[in-house]
């Protein structure tokens, strides 16, 4: 489903360069569910914004889905990213004045469905995390857990290959956070592929599979805090 | 996509009321100042009378005493009785027009109107078919009333319903001037700017409608007193016969030409006459013989006024500002929605996409100042009008205008868009999602 090889992403200013991400190596397969921890600064995000088309790398080799998306231009990316990815982020990211409704309609209108099809899939996302009823209340009106599952929706709402998640319960208290794992591991369980970056060691052990970055690349945890991976330790065999 | 734009669009007018207000007002103040005096500028010059405007030409010979002459003086605008008898008689172009102003006494049929006086024109028979008037009832005079200088009359449909309401007075009776005149017809409202038929004098290419007209030949039988300018370089006789006889220049002329470029032909005959009239001792001056057609002539006379020029380019100066300003509050509203671009960008918008968005959306805040800005235009439009009464004639909008107010509000907005649209469309999503 994603494959990294080699992939290095350095940000430069005219005084210092930051190696954000350096010889970054990782396969995830079709269907897994990963998580993604390390210390503040490792390059988690980067390696997210990277996996999800958000930024340009420096140098390496970046396959998603069986397309290398190397030099491809903004429109391309943009078409990759809409028919392809879902987003979940810490701060949910609904558009205020828009309706729920609307804001599950946006990543469908790109796509250039029609208003049909449009319709059903929305009804389908928001019916899929519970919200149906709720359609027409703009997102101020909503929880914090009830506008996570908004953007869950719309995030489903184009049936995307792969849902990268930034630290999706980031915001949420306990309770909320939970029903939004579960929700995510339902999803996972119909076969979309995610990835989530997440500080929460109890949700990262959930997943089939954890991955630590370490000052930009990744770190084969397993030995230094096997406390965190004994549940499926053999996942590991994964990480390239 | 587009619908999706511009409902969006529509939607974010909601978004920040204040601002969205600001900018629409200020977009509409701008435009609406300089459709306004464009609007006036537009009716003061535009040409009167397309269909024919390169056929129609002003003749012109200097008459003046070589005295005090130098070359390139100014000639008269207008001519003799002398030359204007030449001239109608010459069978040159296929119609020849000469007129000057009169002044009546009109005493009404109607007992509870008494008599007035009215302003009229004593133009030869062919006027009507020159400028296409429009006849309510009836027609224009024969070649034989012109001959003969009969007593017959045209009304304006003004003129008309005032002494007569609706009815269709062809054939009654009207005395003005102590003289019975037959009507023969009744023009319907003539709405022609600038009045370039009659347009010497001040003002009066903007004038009134004239009220009546009689023949030319019928006027200068009864010696009619002419109304409007007159010039005369040379102490003169007393009385209408002697000015008839003298080089005083109080009368209009025009020909019309079968094509445009019978002018060439028009200018030889105008130049033989005037080598003709030298040996006889007239036109000493020998200076050049001008013709002027329809727009050269508007030109000359300097209907538009230099001031109506410079207030145009100051109007769009203002509008400038206008769009700075607006373009600076454009700046401030998108930039509070770099999240919203992040978001959009995120979930597959192209830049190209975002662009064509925050683009559409100026557009309909430049929709919205149209509107409003025609509202203004009017506003000003009337106030102008009611400041003079000439002005009433010139400040109105016609369908281009309308059409003109709206796109120049869209393409300002767009053209203020277009920078901080660029720069909405600049926002990296990653940045912005972190940030969140």
């Amino acid at each position: 489903m994603l494959r990294m090889q080699n992939l290095s992403k350095v940000y430069r200013t005219h005084m210092i360069e930051t190696h954000a991400l350096r010889g970054f190596a990782i396969e995830v397969k079709q269907g897994e569910f990963v998580t993604v921890t390390g210390p503040s600064g490792s390059g988690k995000t980067s390696f997210l914004n990277i996996a999800g088309l958000l930024e340009d790398f420096t140098d390496g080799e970046y396959v998603l889905d069986g397309i290398n998306v190397k030099g491809m231009d903004d429109n391309a990316r943009s078409r990759l990213r809409n028919e392809k990815l879902g987003f979940i982020f810490q701060g949910f990211n609904l558009i205020p004045d828009l309706s729920l409704f609307d804001n599950v309609d946006v990543p469908l209108r790109y796509r250039g469905f029609n208003r049909a099809e449009r319709k059903e899939r929305i009804e389908d996302a928001l019916a899929k995390v519970g919200l149906a009823s709720r359609m027409n209340h703009f997102p101020a009106e909503l929880s914090g857990g009830q506008q996570q599952r908004v953007a869950i929706a719309r995030a489903l709402a184009g049936s995307p290959k792969l849902l990268l998640a930034d630290e999706p319960t980031g915001n949420l208290d306990t309770q909320m956070a939970r029903g939004v794992m579960e929700l995510l591991e339902e999803i996972n369980a119909q076969g979309t592929t995610i990835i989530m970056v997440t500080h929460d060691p109890e949700l990262a052990v959930r997943a089939q599979r954890n991955v630590h970055i370490i000052d930009g690349q990744v770190s084969d945890l397993a030995r230094k805090t096997p406390s965190l991976y004994d549940t499926n330790a053999g996942a590991n065999a994964h990480v390239a | 996509m587009f619908q999706y734009y511009f409902l969006l669009g529509v939607r974010s007018l909601r978004r920040n009321p204040a601002l969205t207000a600001l900018m629409v007002l200020t977009l509409a103040i701008g435009v609406a100042a300089s459709i306004a005096t464009l609007a006036i500028l537009h009716v003061m010059s535009g040409d009167p009378m397309p269909s024919k405007s390169d056929r129609l030409f002003v003749p012109l010979v200097d008459n003046g005493p070589v005295e005090g002459y130098t070359p390139g003086d100014r000639t008269n605008q207008q001519l003799s009785y002398k030359d204007a008898y030449n001239f109608l008689n010459s069978k040159q172009g296929e119609r020849r027009v000469a007129l000057y102003g009169v002044a009546a006494a009109v005493e009404s049929p109607k007992k509870d109107i008494g008599m007035f006086t009215a302003r009229g024109m004593a133009p030869t028979g062919d006027f009507f078919a020159m400028f296409d008037t429009p006849f309510l009832y009836g027609q224009g005079w024969s070649p034989a009333d012109d001959a003969s200088g009969a007593d017959v009359v045209v009304l304006s449909r003004a003129l008309s319903e005032k002494l007569y309401g609706n009815t269709n007075p062809v054939g009654q009776r009207l005395t003005m001037m102590g003289f019975q005149y037959q009507i023969v017809g009744v023009l319907d409202t003539w709405d022609v700017v600038p009045r370039f038929h009659r347009a010497v004098g001040r003002n009066s290419a903007f004038a009134d409608e004239d009220e009546y007209y009689v023949p030319f030949a019928s006027a200068i039988r009864h010696e009619t007193e002419h109304n409007g300018n007159m010039s005369c370089t040379a102490n003169t006789d007393p009385g209408f016969q002697a000015r008839l006889a003298s080089e005083c220049t109080w009368i209009q002329f025009w020909f019309e030409t079968r094509s445009a470029g019978d002018r060439v032909e028009l200018q030889s005959w105008l130049d033989s006459y005037a080598s003709e009239q030298r040996k006889l001792g007239r036109l000493m001056r020998n200076a050049p013989n001008k013709l002027y057609n329809l727009m050269e002539w508007l030109d000359y006379l300097k209907v538009v006024g230099n001031d109506s020029r410079l207030s145009t380019w100051l109007a769009f100066g203002f509008l400038v500002l206008c769009l700075v300003n607006t373009i600076g509050l454009l700046l401030a509203k998108f930039s509070v929605r770099a999240p919203e671009v992040g978001i959009r960008r995120a979930l597959g918008a192209s830049r190209k996409e975002i662009f064509q968005q925050f683009l559409v959306e100026s557009a309909v805040i430049g929709l919205v100042g149209g509107v409003l800005g025609l509202l203004l235009a009017f506003g000003a439009l009337a106030l102008i009008a009611l400041q003079s009464k000439e002005l009433t004639i010139v400040a109105h909008m016609d369908w281009l205008m309308l059409l003109l107010t709206f796109a120049m509000s869209v393409t300002a907005a767009i053209l203020a868009g277009l920078l901080p649209t660029w720069r909405a469309c600049q926002v990296t999503p990653a940045l912005q999602l972190k940030s969140q």
